[in-house]
């Protein structure tokens, strides 16, 4: 039932990381007994709000006004206590462990770990269609089910207010439909709901009202009622931003990675990937567009030696590289820009001088024979940091204290260096402020120019038709589409992802 | 970049000033509630070493250090090689029975001993590095197996081939030509550091050069920090944890060879045990770092040598010192994470702050 106290108001809300303002001047309000939509690009804020209403982290200024009273949230538990519950994009749940079990993790205090557990399962399965059985495993359950299982999991313990961080990112369209059925029960019980995303039809769908972010602040709100996508896009974009716009083709004839019928298997036997098969020619951009979790970083860390394919050939221009690893490949002319900068791009204690090393540890300059080149390293970051605008106060600080921006200029810098002949970029502009956006798309489109290979995996579409020459979609390990981005519109990649239609 | 160098260095020796001063404030207050005088346990510990305990505490501080060095070629890249202990007994054993057969002479001899001692500690260690990279058993459940069966291992063959003397039992003793004098400081009844005491400098040096200037030791260092990251950047993890396995085994074979050719002349009951926990003590009391176990280890080292004035001094138990090394560890390690911490925050307010002016348009 709406209640005339607002569920959640948040006002100034600002947060800053070293060398990043990642939220100012942040208002929200939650009204009580509605899904609110949260839209905003990547890096536009979105989640380092909802961080600080989850007691994830704490603002510098403003105030959290939940259901009438003003509250500090120090921590997830306290923000639990004052009625607000997230539900992560990874999934935080035990496989080896039942529905019950994973339920009452942590929970003990409330309903018991017995029959008193079993019941408020039910309870709250049956009021809300969640259609969950308390007594299997949740290995057995499917990405839906356990989705499901999340939300009934900050229900148990008792939020009001539930945080779903992009929810449908791992949903197919059915599943979708059912989200929002599940939604509707919610918001029908009195709860209120906070919907982070960036697909638009989802939230004109879904939503009662939206709140749109743009560089760490909310620029607007809109009425679902009567917004078009178009006005929310341009409100999500804003004038200042710049896209990556297609320049004239610099594809050559010299095919320079090529992949034939790659399948790659998991060691129970399920396939990863299934029949891959691409080229990518010199001067060339290779976009690849999915879902994400459809094998794209299945498909890098094949090509990247990380894991060696069960079937088919791979070839570096004549080379048959299939079977090689990661550093030979490396030492072949690979650059590459991972997918999760901290897990596998950078040493964070380290130096960015021993951080440009990492990855190169065998070439000059970073090395001369056995022997770390530590004067060559040095030289060389101090070029990479003044050619690629990394602001650092000096090669001796440790990556850490970069901001993401920062960080990936200074990857970007590395991969680039040692005239690399293919360049595999996993989301290179994943949370990055907008100013390294554009830095990083210009370095892309000038190493193209001289004529490097890039295989571009994103999930920012815009990024994927403005950058490349060719889009392959891919879905469930296998490449179901085919696009030229001159004539493609991201509604058309949008339904081939989803499985809705091949070309 | 002076000021901030000192400050860097004032912060690293934080965390062990810290721990020192706790360990020293719980012995006081142990050895007050077991009704001892804590006065008379400092003033004993606290005087200057006799020369005979002086030449002792060097030759300590030689077999610790290389233990702390073998330790902390493990720890550098995330290994928890405990098996130290057993890598050096039988590496001890197989150089005391090698070098007693006398199939060479002289320093050939003893060279070759010292070949064997780090061919076996590393054969030894090895095994823990294959059942890892092979069949994920981590190495710290399998070396502390692994000394169970080194010790059980050496006391058989020792019995059913060693030397039988009176109540006794060892290896054959070293022929005159292969056990190596030493340099004796003071008078010869002091005492004579032993000269495989050399074998520590090397090592340290070693592992200093082997850590901050070859593409080896940058592999070790990058795979301790990020698995993950090592292995983006080209690093095989299997070929490394094997690797550096067998290094810190193969060190750990060197650990008792100064007492061997210097005094022992057997592997027998002269055989000092218990080195290689010290050693891994002193490598998390150093933090891995080649002067910080210098230093551990030489307080280690005056701790242990020193502790048998208080037999004769006072009423409390030599073994009370063991209370302060343990302290002291575990001291340094919680310190050490603290002291970590805030520096990192302080750094990255270093960083905005530096930044603040330049950085108006990334904000």
């Amino acid at each position: 039932m709406p209640s005339a106290v607002d569920a959640v108001q948040l006002r100034g809300i600002g947060k800053r990381f070293p060398g990043v303002i990642a939220n100012h001047d942040v208002d929200v309000t939650i009204r009580s007994g509605t899904v609110h939509a949260l839209i905003g690009e990547n890096g536009a804020g979105k989640s380092t709000l909802m961080k600080i209403l989850y007691g994830v982290q704490r603002p510098d200024e403003g105030t959290i006004t939940i259901e009438g009273r003003e509250v500090v949230l120090k921590s997830p538990t306290e923000a639990i206590e004052a009625g607000v519950g997230m539900v992560f994009q990874h999934f935080m749940l035990a496989d080896n462990l039942t529905v019950l079990e994973n339920m009452v993790l942590g929970a003990e205090k409330l309903h018991g770990i017995g029959d008193g557990a079993r019941a408020e399962i039910r309870r709250i399965s049956d009021r809300f269609g969640f259609d969950l059985d308390p007594d299997v495993l949740v290995e057995k359950l499917g990405v839906a089910a356990r989705q499901r299982l999340e939300i009934a999991k900050v229900l148990y313990r008792g939020a009001r207010i539930i945080i779903l961080d992009e929810p449908t990112a791992v949903l197919v369209p059915q599943e979708v439909d059912a989200l929002f059925a599940n939604l509707d029960e919610l918001k029908d019980a009195g709860n209120s709901v906070l919907f982070i995303s960036h697909k638009l039809d989802e939230v004109l769908a879904i939503a009662d009202d939206i709140t749109v972010m743009r560089r760490g602040t909310t620029v607007g709100t809109a009425d679902p009622a009567t917004a078009t996508k178009h006005e929310l896009a341009e409100l999500m974009v804003g004038s200042e931003l710049p896209s990556p716009e297609t320049e004239e083709s610099t594809v050559t004839d010299t095919v320079q990675l090529s992949l034939a019928d790659v399948t790659l298997t998991d060691e129970f036997g399920r396939n990863l990937l299934t029949d891959l098969s691409l080229t990518i020619r010199r001067g060339e951009v290779l976009g690849i567009a999915g879902v994400e979790g459809n094998g794209q970083s299945e498909l890098v860390e094949t090509i990247m030696g990380m894991r060696i394919p069960t079937a088919g050939r791979i070839h570096l221009g004549a080379e048959d590289v299939t079977n090689w690893h990661t550093r030979r490949l490396r030492e072949a002319g690979i650059g590459y820009i991972p997918e999760d900068r901290h897990r596998h791009g950078l040493l964070l204690d380290a130096p960015l001088w021993e951080n440009r090393i990492l990855g190169h540890q065998t070439r000059p300059p970073s090395s001369k024979g056995i022997w770390i080149n530590r004067r060559g390293a040095r030289q060389d970051t101090a070029r990479i940091v003044e050619e690629y605008d990394v602001r650092a106060p000096g090669i001796d600080t440790p990556a850490r204290a970069l901001s993401g921006g920062n960080q990936q200029k200074l990857i970007v810098g590395r991969e680039m260096s040692g005239d690399p002949v293919l360049l595999i970029a996993s989301h290179p502009t994943r949370g990055v402020d907008v100013g390294a956006q554009a830095a990083i798309w210009d370095h892309i489109k000038r190493a193209r120019r001289a004529g490097l290979a890039v295989l571009l995996i994103s999930a920012d579409l815009d990024e994927l038709i403005g950058l490349s020459d060719t889009i392959q979609v891919i879905l469930r390990g296998r490449f179901v589409g085919t696009f030229d981005p001159s004539d493609v519109t991201p509604q058309d990649l949008g339904s081939a992802m989803t499985g809705g239609q091949a070309a | 970049m002076t000021s901030e160098r000192l400050r860097s260095i004032g912060l690293s020796l934080l965390a062990p000033a810290i721990a020192i001063v706790l360990s020293i404030l719980v012995t006081t207050v142990v050895i007050a509630a077991v009704g001892s005088s804590p006065g008379d346990f400092w003033s004993t510990m606290f005087e200057v070493p006799k020369p005979r305990l002086r030449v002792d505490i060097l030759n300590q501080t030689a077999m610790i250090y290389i233990a702390a060095v073998a330790a902390a070629i493990g720890f550098r890249m995330g290994l928890f090689n405990i098996g130290l202990e057993g890598q050096y007994t039988i590496a001890s054993f197989a150089a005391a029975s090698f070098a007693g057969a006398a199939y060479l002479s002289g320093l050939a001899n003893v060279a070759a001993a010292i070949i064997v001692a780090m061919a076996v500690g590393a054969l030894w260690s090895g095994i823990a590095g294959v059942l890892k990279t092979t069949r994920g058993v981590s190495e710290v459940i399998s070396t502390i197996m692994l000394n169970s069966i080194a010790i059980t291992l050496v006391g058989y063959f020792l019995n059913t081939r060693g030397v039988k003397e009176g109540n006794t039992v060892h290896t054959k003793n070293l022929e005159a030509g292969s056990t190596l004098g030493g340099f004796a400081p003071f008078e010869d009844r002091d005492g004579e550091i032993w000269a495989l005491t050399i074998i520590a400098v090397l090592v340290g040096i070693g592992f200093w050069v082997l850590l901050n200037h070859t593409r080896f030791g940058f592999d070790l260092r990058a795979s301790g920090q990020s698995e993950s990251a090592a292995l983006a950047s080209g690093i095989n993890p299997k070929r490394m944890i094997l690797i550096s396995m067998m290094l810190s085994g193969a060190v750990a074979g060197l650990i008792w060879l100064p007492a061997l050719f210097g005094g022992a002349r057997n592997y027998g009951t002269s055989f000092q045990a218990g080195l290689g926990f010290l050693g891994i003590a002193v490598a998390l009391l150093g933090r891995n770092r080649p002067l910080g176990m210098l230093f551990g280890a030489l307080l280690f080292a005056f701790l242990s040598v020193k502790s048998n004035d208080l037999t004769f001094g006072t009423d409390v138990s030599p073994s009370i010192v063991q209370i302060t090394q343990g302290v002291a560890v575990l001291a340094v390690v919680v310190t050490y994470e603290v002291v970590r911490r805030w520096r990192t925050r302080l750094e990255q307010r270093t960083v905005s702050r530096e930044l603040a002016g330049a950085n108006g348009a990334t904000s």
